[in-house]
């Protein structure tokens, strides 16, 4: 018997904030827990989160990832309270700090997820968060369950994580997932990333930096076409209208980034296509129906990891 | 309540017995490669994680780490009260599988664990690492992996800190008070 268990001490909670929490062995921990979460069936009917509340605090609407959570945590046979949209719905309405507001529902919930539309949000919630804390997106920032269910379908998809030629296409710049999932893969060895951008939306150097210390090949490409024809995995993003000064420049980009049945004959036969979701026309819908396309089994595996991650961050750790 | 008597491991003593630990599953782990390792809830979680970090340091495997919660298997606590673990049959079946928690004592929490375990699938072996062995064992179990052996009596209680959970890293004595 663990004598601490008998006599608690009062702690301060694990966060999963960015891809910094996750060390190479938590990752493959994380995965292999999804993966029993899936094998289980969606309702392990044990119900071990039996008894625990999860408060998902939505700053910034979304129903993917919102959804999933909830349904998680449904399935783990725990119970959800909600904010469905927390800028305009909660106390922060009258004013209230983010920091107090994660300090009153880390009263009554076990765990929080948190969204939130300013980057560092996550970070500065849980500091001051009683309970776990799960960021669930904090604006161009961070969006860790997500990097975890790409690395989970890549793993189960293409049956690793190293010595894969991963292209990363489109908005490499704001799109945190793009950001997030290069520097885990990078933590894997043989992995070559090319890196299809236009000059607006390059990823960042701050990223840039931190992946050439870990010694991973990155090569910039303008083709799209070019480079998809040596990939195994082909991780396209969504471009946003917004980004750019003129409608002009931003249908000559689309035009050259999308992923059509042109491009799909150039792509290798046991190659994927992935993408976050939601999409507008950067994946042309001919292409869902072929098995190459893994983008919905994708967002069906974000169910599994955060599973695994709730189970993870519940179990005390 | 209960009085300090002394600290027996601080930080560092922790992070040597952790250390050695992990050598020694090197040693005499015969099948590093499938290994899974089961934390023992609470604080076996961040034990099993900071062995499974040390192995891919030393060896570049890393083992993943399930969080095992046997409150569902103890046989003092209602079994009401706390369900069984979520452990999939093919996480355990034909592998080997190694248990961390932070102390064993009577070794109830041990075989609630091999029940548990057990229970799931049937594993190649099963063995048992723990960072504090303060004997006054009342059930047949014995750790293959100790990181260090504390005589104690009866009256006496172990706590073990973890920097993860309490925020430093330290293992203490503590007299029961009026005892």
């Amino acid at each position: 018997m663990s004598d601490s268990l008998v006599a608690p001490t009062a702690a301060p909670a694990r966060h999963l904030v960015s891809p910094s929490d996750l060390d190479l062995p938590l990752v493959e921990s994380l995965l292999a827990l999804a993966s029993d979460m899936e094998r289980q069936g969606q309702s392990p009917a044990q119900a071990p989160l039996r008894g625990r509340i999860m408060a998902s605090v939505f700053y910034e609407p979304s129903t993917r990832t919102r959804f999933s959570f909830e349904a998680a945590m449904l399935r783990l046979g725990g119970q959800v309270i909600s904010v469905e949209s927390a800028a305009t719905g909660s106390s922060a309405a009258k004013g209230e700090s983010l920091e107090d507001a994660v300090r009153i529902i880390g009263g009554y919930a076990d765990l929080i997820v948190l969204r939130h539309p300013e980057i560092g949000a996550a970070e500065r919630a849980a500091r001051v968060s009683p309970v776990p804390l799960v960021n669930a997106g904090d604006g161009a920032g961070h969006h860790p369950t997500q990097a975890l269910l790409d690395l989970y379908t890549i793993k189960k998809e293409c049956g690793r994580l190293d010595h894969l030629r991963i292209v990363m296409s489109g908005d490499l710049k704001f799109g945190r997932t793009a950001r997030s999932l290069a520097l885990l893969l990078a933590r894997y060895p043989g992995n070559q990333l090319t890196l299809v951008s236009p000059d607006e939306l390059r990823l960042g150097e701050d990223v840039r930096h931190q992946l050439h210390r870990t010694g991973v090949s990155i090569r910039d490409e303008r083709d799209l076409s070019a480079a998809a024809a040596g990939a195994d995995v082909l991780y396209q993003t969504r471009i946003q209208r917004e980004r750019f000064a003129s409608v002009t420049e931003y249908d000559q980009v689309r035009s050259v980034s999308r992923v059509d049945a042109a491009l799909m004959r150039r792509l290798p036969e046991h190659a994927i296509v992935m993408h976050p979701l939601p999409r507008l026309d950067e994946i042309d819908e001919s292409v869902d129906s072929d098995p190459r396309a893994a983008y919905f089994r994708q967002a069906r595996n974000g169910l599994f990891v955060r599973m695994a991650v709730l189970y993870w961050l519940a179990m005390g750790t | 309540m209960s009085t300090p008597k002394a600290v027996i491991l601080d930080g560092d003593g922790i992070r040597r017995s952790l250390r050695r630990i992990a050598h020694e599953i090197i040693e005499r782990q015969p099948d590093l490669e499938h290994l899974t390792i089961l934390g023992i809830v609470t604080r076996g979680v961040p034990l099993a994680q900071r062995l499974a970090q040390l192995l891919h340091e030393l060896e570049g495997i890393a083992p993943p780490v399930i969080p095992l919660d046997v409150r569902g298997y103890r046989d003092d606590l209602p079994r009401s009260q706390a369900p069984p673990p979520a452990l999939p049959a093919d996480r355990v079946k034909d592998r080997p599988v190694l248990l961390v928690d932070d102390v064993l004592f009577n070794g109830r929490t041990a075989r609630a664990a091999v029940d548990a375990v057990v229970a799931a699938g049937r594993p190649l072996l099963i063995q048992l690492a723990v960072l504090v062995d303060r004997g006054h064992r009342e059930l047949p179990i014995r750790p293959d992996y100790v990181g260090k052996n504390v005589p104690t009596s009866r009256q006496e209680w172990v706590e073990v800190h973890l920097s993860e959970i309490d925020g430093e890293d330290s293992v203490r004595i503590l007299e029961r008070d009026g005892a």
